[in-house]
């Protein structure tokens, strides 16, 4: 409709539809009657220009790169701040993890569901625990099931597989043991600290405790000092108060 | 744009406490938040220290997001331009005037089609285009809070105009309007800078 023209279009009008017309989405007669007020009108015919040109300037800007270190500094500002509000549970356990823990962690992980079948008879579990410490010991020391079938039943050479073995696991358990005698010394350290009242959590909840380790593990990694301090009087996690200890002291004797 | 129920999904995980879903949340949208944020207070400094603001009201009140009511980028942006309000409130803006005319003094009055249109690539097109990409930038800092966020969310974030209705709780025709009146008080800005006609 070319004879509408100017006064065919308010400037309010022209105005909403300048976003549309810069956005290619006006067509037929209304686009017509949007450029004939663009021509006719002093004020929106700058107007439609000046806004094309400014979001060509626009379009033209390239998106900026973030500092490095931004993530991680916004998951340590988040999941440290805000842990004791959104998952409570995640102050049980220590801060800090060493690597000596993520092995037990993640040991004791993959043991679940053998844990859950063997324990199901009851009578079977005395005898599933000592089938299960033997196999561990042994695939410690890097004895695989394959080379048990290998080895040779006469009594000499029995014998010499056994002290072999023996050797080995003791010397692997005099290394632990270090390590061990110093984790209990620190915890020994820490409970020190620790006023006398229990921990929050009981060590029979802990067990079944072990789904949401691996995403507090992530965390603890960027928890901020202050919350280092507070976690640093918590009962240690599940893994590390469970078999080792013992295993040490029954060596021990071994030795 | 997003997957409605990856992103409930990740939200959900999120809130029962897992971290990696939280990363993930980050991940993908750091980058966004990032350069809302930095072309609306102007300094990287500032952007960083708002992101990582945006993100902690996030988690925060991730529990809140309710996905019936919009996408989760929208409350996403919401978030950030309401903490831009709180910072621009608290800083009066004047940071940008300086720079703008620093840049004028150093740029030479060339016509921008030569700048931005020379593909031939002489070595320092980059730079050039870089320093043009600087005036433009100091120019959205001497618009109004008004008009700098409703641009930016249009042509930067490329978001549609129902979406920034949402944000900036208007309606359509004022995000329109603001926004026909950014890009032409940024094309004068800009135009007084090279002296030249669009
Ligand atoms: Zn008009």
């Amino acid at each position: 409709m070319p004879e509408q023209t100017s006064n065919g279009m308010q400037c309010h009008e022209f105005d909403g539809l300048l976003s549309d017309a810069l956005d290619g989405l006006l067509s037929g007669a209304k686009l017509d009657r949007f450029q004939a007020h663009a021509r006719a009108c002093p004020a929106c015919g700058p107007l439609f220009a000046e806004a094309e040109a400014g979001r060509n300037w626009l379009k033209g800007l390239t998106e900026v790169e973030p500092p490095a270190g931004l993530v991680e500094n916004i998951l340590a500002s988040t999941t440290g701040i805000a842990s004791d509000r959104l998952r409570a549970p995640a102050l049980s356990t220590p801060p800090r993890v060493s690597w000596l823990e993520r092995v037990q962690a993640r040991f004791s992980d993959a043991m679940q569901p053998i844990w859950a079948t063997v324990r199901q008879p009851r009578f079977a579990m005395s005898f599933g625990m000592a089938f299960f410490s033997l196999s561990v010991a042994l695939s410690v020391v890097g004895v695989k099931p394959s080379d048990l079938r290998q080895i040779s039943l006469r009594p000499a050479a029995l014998r010499h597989t056994y002290y072999n073995t023996q050797a080995r696991v003791v010397r692997y358990y005099d290394n632990i043991r270090l390590v061990y005698e110093v984790q209990s010394r620190v915890r020994g350290f820490k409970r020190s600290l620790t006023p006398a009242e229990p921990g929050p959590v009981k060590p029979k909840d802990r067990k079944n405790d072990t789904s949401k380790e691996p995403e507090q593990k992530q965390e603890r990694n960027y928890s901020q000092t202050e919350n280092n301090l507070i976690l640093a009087c918590a009962p240690l996690g599940p893994s590390v108060n469970d078999l080792p200890v013992v295993s040490v002291t029954t060596y021990r004797r071994f030795v | 744009m997003e997957d409605v129920q990856v992103v409930a999904m990740l939200v959900r995980r999120c809130i029962a406490g897992d971290s990696a879903a939280w990363e993930e949340i980050v991940q993908t949208y750091n980058r966004r938040i990032y350069n809302i944020c930095y072309r609306f207070a102007g300094s990287g400094d500032d952007a960083e220290d708002l992101t990582q603001e945006v993100f902690i009201k996030m988690y925060r009140t991730l529990s809140s997001y309710d996905s019936s009511k919009g996408a989760f980028v929208t409350w996403v942006t919401t978030i950030t331009r309401n903490l831009l309000v709180d910072h621009f409130r608290k800083t009066k803006q004047d940071r940008m005037t300086d720079s703008m005319d620093a840049t004028t003094e150093h740029e030479d009055a060339q016509p921008l089609s030569e700048q931005i249109q020379d593909q031939s690539a002489p070595p320092d097109a980059h730079v050039r285009q870089r320093e043009v990409g600087e005036t433009v930038h100091a120019a959205l800092g001497k618009l109004s809070p008004e008009l700098r966020e409703a641009v930016i969310l249009r042509d930067l974030q490329d978001m549609d105009y129902r979406e920034i209705a949402n944000v900036l709780k208007v309606p359509e025709g004022t995000v329109k309007s603001r926004i026909n009146r950014g890009r032409a008080e940024l094309a004068r800005l800009l135009q007084r800078t090279y002296r030249q006609v669009m």
